[in-house]
């Protein structure tokens, strides 16, 4: 029986109004047929083909053109975003706000964009700040936050995050000694910032539907900041217990709100960890292959465990 | 010929369906849960995550499950034995994944999958160490060795037919690009008889697909045409599908090209005539997948024009590549938001699906993190002294080599 039989059936039970049939067999059939998706990413491939082509050039003819002309090109782009996304945007509300036109969300993240190329050609030109590139990137975090939380817009938010992290891990490449097991530290403190500032605008209200980026991205950086612990020859011992602690709490955060993202992290992370512990002792083919086996259903039996008792088509 | 009843996938589609239209408020609560009830399907499926973890898991435990038994039972096998025991096991893993399928009624769910896959990758195994192993496994005229991706692509369109598995479709076109290695050295002979395949394939999908127009099967079939679409481009573009590509972009190509003069043009020639009949066959077949494709052939029409005529590339095209895009995007736009109802020969630019939503969250967010990466440009090479560029961390590019 077809969606459109279905339709039909549930029509004459009284089920559904004549309208909403209506409504809804046209939707089955594709009438009217929705390009959104489609034009949205068009127009962002189109942004970032022209952002990379601008880059390309200033970077390849900077010198032909000229700083005057390449500073007053960009500024010029990144002023027409500016005016038009102040312009344009609705009052600030601190939930989800829908962009007030179409190509909002696109010239915002031009401008973003082409910010970070004149920032750049600025450094790069005139040596303001003799080649410190971190207080570039923790002033281009704020501005982005900002962005984001001023427009709802996500693909600003990540730039914030992705800046941020640029910060910290910048913050650490000058250090000589000890680097892997700074970068680890300084990565789990990214996480917990990341964290504890997403959950107290998310507790705030401001702009929750925010959160699930923050997390997700917390998890990640979470992850390969104690699996690169786990795998190091010394004083792995914290990092493996770390892991452990990681995995649980991802995994008890995935079943309770049901963001099964979070389940398969900790499946696949600890999975790796546990295994890299596990096999650097031993080297005999037919240990590591029963290792493998065993394991492997093993997960495969928790795992169908865990999709019986809460896992259904989301 | 399908593992799964019509009425078990209509079932799961029409549910599918109801989620989306509760969720964009088209039906209340109270008739979601009235609906939901007639919509109970046999089949037990789970969410995306979990079938990535359990294909992933199901791939490690049988491959090690059959590198166990060559360590454990059998010290340096011959090769004929090597193969016929990949054969077994190929067999075990099919049968395995039909009795999961038949039995546990699992439904992407990740592990019938992963079984399935096995036995493709198996059987080519098999093949090619029972019978070639002595081989090289690059491909040289040899019509008999064709037989391994000629199994390979067979038994995957199986699989896509038995289990609808629409990767294995995929997987059954790669095994057709090695065919023609097989049979003859000439590169434009192997681009026209892997376009042959395809366009072949084409015919057959879009022939059977007019009876699935509104059934659970169109979205299958519009899949397969959509990858047949695209690899007979990526067949015919010869600046794509050279094997050399990215060290001929940058110069002109077409002295040394190794294709014959009318070859090369015509080739030419069809990559500006594929994508505008792609995109009129999208828009008539109302068909998502298809429309994507074909603009997907235009911006790749593009971009390959100037390495085809060997005209020099220049720093500013991506940016008036991005202005044409976006330009299209906005008059598309802004043409159907002027029809009445914003509706203009039954399509709209406005969103009607929550998993419009969805995706464009998830894609904001992927590509926001990636794309600075992308973005960020290279050194100036005329200048040692004057750099600008790099960007290895985020904040698009400003953290890289200036």
């Amino acid at each position: 029986m077809t969606i459109l039989t279905r339709l039909e059936q549930w029509k004459e039970q009284g089920k559904i109004s004549p309208v909403q049939h209506a409504h809804l067999a046209g939707l089955s059939r594709g009438e009217p047929f929705s390009l959104f998706l489609d034009l949205n990413v068009l127009l962002y491939a189109g942004v970032l083909a022209f952002v990379a082509g601008l880059g390309w050039t200033v970077s390849t003819w900077s010198q032909q053109i000229g700083d005057v002309v390449v500073l007053t090109t960009l500024s010029t782009i990144l002023a027409a975003c500016s005016w038009y996304c102040f312009s344009r945007a609705p009052n600030w509300s601190p939930g989800e706000t829908p962009a007030p036109s179409p190509i909002f969300d696109y010239v915002l993240y031009l401008g973003s964009l082409v910010w970070l190329v004149e920032l750049a050609y600025i450094e790069n030109r005139f040596h303001l700040l003799s080649g410190r590139l971190d207080p570039y990137l923790l002033v281009t975090a704020g501005l982005f936050f900002f962005l984001a939380y001023r427009f709802d817009n996500r693909f600003v938010l990540s730039l914030g995050l992705s800046s941020l992290a640029g910060w910290f891990g910048l913050t650490i490449s000058r250090w000589s000694t000890h680097q892997d097991e700074a970068y680890r530290q300084y990565a789990l403190l990214y996480c917990l910032l990341v964290c504890v500032g997403g959950a107290i605008l998310e507790r705030r209200g401001l702009k929750p539907h925010f959160f699930g980026t923050y997390l997700n991205l917390v998890a990640n950086v979470l992850f390969w900041a104690v699996l690169s612990g786990v795998f190091a020859r010394q004083d792995y011992g914290p990092w493996f217990f770390a892991l452990l602690i990681a995995c649980g709490g991802s995994l008890a955060w995935g079943l309770a709100r049901r963001q099964f993202a979070f389940v398969a992290y900790a499946a696949v992370y600890g999975y790796v960890g546990v295994s890299s512990l596990f096999l650097r002792s031993v080297s005999e083919n037919a240990a590591i292959l029963s290792y493998f086996v065993v394991t492997g259903v093993a997960m495969l039996v928790v795992l169908v465990l865990i999709g019986r008792r809460f896992g259904r088509q989301e | 010929m399908r593992i799964y009843s019509a009425s078990s996938e209509e079932t799961l589609r029409a549910r599918k369906l109801l989620t989306d239209w509760a969720g964009e408020g088209f039906l209340t609560k109270e008739q979601y849960q009235l609906l939901e009830q007639d919509t109970v399907a046999d089949l037990r499926t789970t969410n995306i995550f979990l079938r990535l973890v359990l294909f992933l898991f199901t791939l490690i435990s049988v491959g090690a499950a059959v590198g166990l038994f060559f360590v454990v039972f059998l010290s340096r096998p011959s090769d004929q034995t090597t193969g016929f025991f990949f054969l077994i096991f190929a067999t075990v893993c099919y049968a395995a994944a039909e009795a999961a399928v038949s039995r546990a009624r699992l439904y992407r769910y990740g592990i019938e999958e992963a079984l399935a896959v096995c036995s493709v990758g198996l059987v080519c195994a098999g093949l090619q160490v029972a019978f070639f192993s002595g081989s090289p496994y690059w491909p040289k005229p040899d019509a008999v060795c064709s037989l391994v991706p000629a199994a390979g692509a067979v038994f995957s369109l199986w699989i896509w037919r038995r289990f609808g598995l629409s990767y294995t479709f995929l997987a059954a076109m790669i095994f057709v690009i090695f065919l023609p290695g097989y049979w003859t050295s000439s590169h434009s002979v192997q681009h026209v008889i892997v376009a042959v395949f395809y366009a072949t394939g084409l015919v057959v999908v879009t022939a059977v697909r007019s009876r699935h127009r509104f059934d659970y099967l169109d979205e299958v079939y519009s899949l397969a045409e959509t990858f047949l679409w695209l690899g007979i481009y990526l067949a015919i573009n010869l600046k794509l599908s050279s094997l050399d590509l990215p060290s001929r972009w940058w110069i002109d190509s077409r002295a040394d090209s190794e294709f014959s003069g009318w070859f090369y043009w015509a080739t030419w020639v069809l990559i500006w005539c594929l994508p505008p009949i792609v995109l009129v066959r999208g828009i008539r077949q109302k068909d998502r997948f298809v429309i994507a494709v074909g603009a997907i052939t235009a911006i790749l029409t593009f971009v390959s024009n100037k390495p085809y005529l060997g005209w020099v590339r220049h720093t500013w095209d991506p940016m008036l590549l991005g202005i044409l895009l976006t330009g299209a995007a906005i008059f598309i736009r802004r043409w159907l938001a002027h029809g009445p109802g914003g509706i203009r020969r039954g399509f709209t630019a406005e969103r009607l699906s929550g998993k419009d939503k969805h995706w464009m969250n998830v894609g904001s967010t992927v590509f926001g993190l990636l794309s600075p990466h992308s973005i960020t440009p290279g050194p100036q090479p005329s200048s040692p002294d004057h750099r600008f560029g790099g960007g290895h961390s985020g904040g698009g590019g400003a953290s890289g080599d200036f």
